[in-house]
């Protein structure tokens, strides 16, 4: 598995689906599933890897990550934006507190740090309406999966 | 120096919220706290009225880093209650995901929390800056770990597949030489943290306590054993509470516990000091290149201890892989209970120390709990060790001092709680 040379375009989707709008991204990556992608292309639903979302960028030319992110829109909208576009809020950046907190914004200043990141980082955030304790999408979500994937089909052919 | 006070408010780079609070007035010391100020978990009381297959489930969430350790002790306990005896072959793999997760914890305690402190840059962030390879290996290490609990255990964290007489799920012969292979490979990093560590230099501070760690006659004890003490004497499990002796502090919302002494700890260096001679013969000649021959008093070396443990977890994981491969592994059903009413025990060495699980059980539901978890027990003898470190560097700096505390707090690698989170974004306009 390590040995094969990695496909250089990873879309890899962030978040837990037991939580609610958390789990869009994975939703994101199920719909891509149902179409025919560049050979060049891999598709993951990362979970909640936190620090080790770095792993995920060694060798690729280009990422794009899917998840569901907290920008003050309304519930199912969804921006593109890469890293110089948005500040990526983080809950300890300086990771000197706990290590349980870190996410992507996280990962991302730790593989910035080691010369890590891929060329190309394209973030698409999707607004949540809940994060709570239970599996599913609300409906402005479950909306918004077939456009984003569509975006993202795009972004990639 | 005459007055000073320190009031560290959350100490950074440990698992949840603990403050130091120290008071010196005319050169005297008067206050030296390590407070913990946690809100209480309450997971005993959850798991009253519950059937007792679920309460592996419900306390693996006590922690996100230990919860194979606690799914582990929690099946061993009820499994006492309730006459299971699992099989070799159950035993095999739990012990694999169990060295999965002391992999995970250390490897994330030794190169995130505690590398910054001695290659003198504040967090892992500089250190990548300065050092990419050696955050790039943590993060290796600490996949390959993950990886192991998930083809054993079902995920990376919170087991899914271990339950009460064994498993409900079994990996595939290719998943297992699959990652035997990596384990193989992970050898040379294993070689760069050792020699890493051997270039560390640990603070000198010494203090004698007792060590307590479970023991067993035949290997370096994780799960099950008895109790044991360097200050003599051993018990069996069903006797812990007269080890713990817990009671309550003003400042902590945690308990703290004693035995012979006024405070005792639990944990890596614990281990190491009571287990020496089961060490596998690798981590015993890392341990000598590393300078820890027991018995070592110098808290700081749990860190050190905790790369020995590394070591030791590696090889003992390539060999359960061999001996899991060569047995050809099989689908067994979990054993039954031979009872569903009865009281039982089940404790295990996590990350972090020696966590014990007491449950009394009728009629298959679950009427007491009680868990005792290695922080609790580390946490007086970490004031004890600030008591005694403190005096002994009050010609230093405020900032030294503080730095010094905190580093020795760290090196308990003490587990205070766990929590949620959501990516923010703000956009630049």
């Amino acid at each position: 598995m390590d040995d094969q040379t990695p496909a250089t375009t990873l879309i890899l989707a962030l978040g837990n689906p037991l939580r609610a709008d958390d789990g869009v991204g994975a939703a994101v990556i199920e719909a891509l599933r149902d179409h025919r992608l560049p050979p060049d292309v891999e598709l993951l639903d990362g979970g909640t890897p936190g620090l080790e979302t770095v792993l995920y960028f060694e060798g690729r030319s280009r990422v794009i990550v899917v998840d569901a992110a907290d920008m003050g829109l309304e519930p199912g909208e969804w921006r593109r934006f890469t890293l110089g576009d948005a500040t990526l809020k983080s809950n300890d950046m300086g990771l000197r507190g706990t290590l349980h907190y870190a996410g992507l914004a996280e990962a991302i200043a730790l593989a910035d740090a080691m010369g890590a990141l891929p060329p190309e980082l394209i973030i698409f955030g999707i607004q949540p309406e809940s994060i709570g304790w239970e599996p599913g999408l609300s409906e402005p979500l479950c909306a918004a999966v077939d456009i984003v994937a569509g975006k993202v089909l795009a972004e990639i052919s | 120096m005459t007055d000073m006070k320190i009031n560290v408010h959350h100490i950074t780079r440990v698992e949840g919220h603990g403050n130091i609070v120290v008071n010196v007035v005319n050169g005297e010391l008067e206050q030296c706290d390590l407070a913990i100020v946690e809100t209480p978990r309450f997971f005993e009381a959850m798991l009253k009225g519950r059937h007792y297959s679920e309460a592996s489930h419900i306390t693996s969430r006590i922690c996100g880093i230990c919860a194979t350790g606690h799914a582990t002790a929690s099946l061993r306990a009820t499994e006492n209650a309730l006459g299971v005896v699992p099989t070799k072959q159950t035993e095999l793999l739990r012990k694999l995901a169990f060295f999965g997760e002391i992999l995970d914890s250390h490897i994330l305690h030794v190169y995130m929390l505690v590398a910054p402190d001695f290659l003198g840059v504040g967090s892992v962030i500089p250190l990548a800056k300065q050092e990419p390879e050696i955050v790039m290996r943590a993060l290796r290490m600490k996949k390959l770990s993950g990886d192991l609990c998930a083809i054993i255990a079902g995920r990376h964290t919170h087991p899914i597949a271990m339950t009460v007489g064994g498993f409900t799920h079994y990996p595939t012969k290719e998943e297992l030489l699959d990652i035997r292979k990596r384990f193989e490979a992970v050898r040379v990093d294993l070689k760069e943290t050792v020699d890493l560590f051997e270039s560390l230099d640990l603070p000198a501070f010494t203090r004698e306590t007792e060590y307590i760690a479970l023991r067993k006659p035949d290997e370096y004890a994780f799960i099950d054993g008895e109790i044991a003490s360097s200050d003599g004497g051993t018990w069996p499990l069903e006797d812990y509470l007269s080890v713990t002796n817990e009671y309550l502090v003003p400042h902590s919302s945690a308990k703290h516990a004693k035995n012979k002494r006024n405070s005792y700890m639990v944990g890596a260096l614990a281990r190491i000091n009571v287990n020496f001679d089961k060490l596998h013969p690798h981590a015993k000649s890392v341990a000598e290149q590393l300078g820890l021959a027991p018995v070592v008093t110098n808290p700081y070396a749990i860190s050190v201890a905790q790369v020995v443990e590394i070591v030791h977890a590696v090889e003992e994981s390539l060999n359960i892989l061999d001996e899991l491969v060569g047995n050809c592994l099989k689908w067994e059903e979990p054993v039954k209970p031979k009872r569903l009413s009865g009281e039982g025990v089940g404790a295990a060495e996590v990350p972090r120390g020696t966590l014990f699980h007491h449950y009394t059980i009728e009629d298959g539901v679950i009427q007491k709990a009680n868990c005792v978890i290695p922080t609790g027990q580390n946490l007086a003898n970490i004031e004890a060790d600030m008591r005694e470190l403190v005096p002994t560097i009050l010609d230093k700096s405020q900032a030294e001092i503080t730095q010094s505390l905190e580093m020795l707090v760290r090196a308990y690698d003490p587990c205070i709680s766990c929590s949620a989170h959501l990516l923010n974004v703000e956009f630049v306009r």
